[in-house]
């Protein structure tokens, strides 16, 4: 492979890597702000996982999560702590669908229909959707999550790593 | 040309690629645990700013859980009927659709002896509710008490209602009511709520309570 092929290589990568980054970051501000511009009704989607039954840790990940989301999005965007918001996403984003994924079990036993012809809220800010187009947005958001993560690209970052390796 | 020993590497003053790795991964770390400290300073200042916030102490689901609408029993039941029984174990009565329109032209719903109070948000509620129905959103108690409570207090019957289904915010409401001192037995739930209301092409008010911008109204 000849310089100038890499170098081409090396330039759409960039270009993908930046606007992988932009998408999550627009995705977390849009689907956050929509939940924490209506935090009853997601009040009520996170109460029907039963994760708890204690008010104040219910409370909390109601009017914590949707702002964190919005936090995480605005990073992105700017650039600023790239891998170390990824990596927080990725801790998200994970377990929640996991969560999902078994609701809609429970779900589909309770009406037993097919796996994808479950719909339901599941509290991520988009309203009731499909379970299978609902795990497969899911799955990409995981994707370009873990392709940040890895390191790729650092243009138009206001300050890509919080943490400056040392240089020898 | 000698081979590289992995040794010489791993001793170099310079920085070795694992080493490396390994403080990359440190620092992406570190850079979570800042992420997450700040996320959580800014989610819950910013829940505090927001004139939408939750209060993180209160409890917003008062009612009693005792049966669970993903658990056992999938097909026995449907959603609505599982909240049946969940607001008759809460110890609250339920009215159905012709005893809330029986309660609805009783003449002492003219005279407040009746009231009716509608436990949807305010958007919902000035898009339309029952005729004369008192707004009274549970998950925002205190915006509403003023107002509500020397009503409550004066009727001899009090019917909440929301949006039907498996919608639990009457009872929500009503639990509310009597957590204040509101007797229990005054207390009715109108489980079919505004869709089965509408459905039934009877008189909805939009906008302020006693408005008297109704529509639709056969029976």
């Amino acid at each position: 492979m000849n310089t100038g092929q890499l170098s081409w290589k090396r330039a759409a990568v960039d270009i993908f890597t930046v606007l992988a980054r932009w998408l999550l970051g627009a995705t977390f501000l849009y689907l956050g702000l929509n939940k924490a511009l209506h935090p009853v009704d997601f009040l009520k989607l996170v109460q029907q996982y039963d994760l708890t039954q204690n008010a104040l840790l219910l409370n909390s990940i109601a009017a914590g999560l949707p702002w964190f989301e919005v936090f995480c999005g605005l990073l992105l965007l700017t650039g600023i702590a790239v891998r170390g918001t990824a990596l927080t996403l990725l801790l998200m984003l994970v377990p929640f669908t996991i969560l999902v994924w078994h609701q809609a079990l429970l779900l589909q036993a309770a009406q037993n229909i097919p796996f994808c012809a479950v719909k339901f809220d599941c509290g991520c800010g988009t309203g009731e959707e499909f379970i299978c187009r609902k795990l497969l947005e899911n799955f990409l958001l995981i994707l370009l999550s873990v392709w940040l993560l890895v390191g790729y690209g650092r243009q138009l970052s206001l300050r890509f790593s919080l943490i400056k390796l040392p240089s020898h | 040309m000698p081979p590289i020993s992995t040794s010489h590497v791993k001793d170099s003053p310079i920085q070795s690629p694992v080493s490396g790795r390994r403080a990359t991964a440190k620092n992406v770390f570190v850079e979570v645990l800042l992420v997450a400290i700040a996320g959580a300073v800014f989610a819950f200042a910013a829940n505090q700013i927001s004139p939408r916030g939750l209060v993180l102490t209160r409890n917003y689901f008062p009612a009693q859980k005792p049966v669970s609408a993903t658990n056992a029993t999938p097909a026995a039941l449907s959603p609505a009927e599982l909240l049946a029984a969940q607001i008759r174990g809460n110890g609250l009565q339920l009215v159905d659709g012709d005893q809330a329109v029986k309660l609805f032209h009783d003449p002492r719903f003219k005279q407040n002896s009746i009231v009716f109070i509608d436990a949807r948000d305010e958007s919902h509620y000035r898009e339309g509710h029952i005729p004369g129905a008192c707004e009274f959103d549970p998950y925002r108690p205190d915006k509403y008490f003023a107002a509500i409570l020397p009503i409550c207090r004066a009727a001899e019957q009090i019917v909440v209602y929301c949006n039907g289904g498996d919608c639990d915010d009457s009872e929500t409401a009503a639990i509310l009511l009597r957590n204040v001192g509101i007797a229990n037995q005054k207390l009715f739930i109108y489980g079919g709520g505004i869709t089965e209301w509408t459905d039934n092409n009877l008189p909805v008010e939009t906008g302020a309570r006693n408005s008297g911008n109704l529509r639709g109204a056969n029976r």
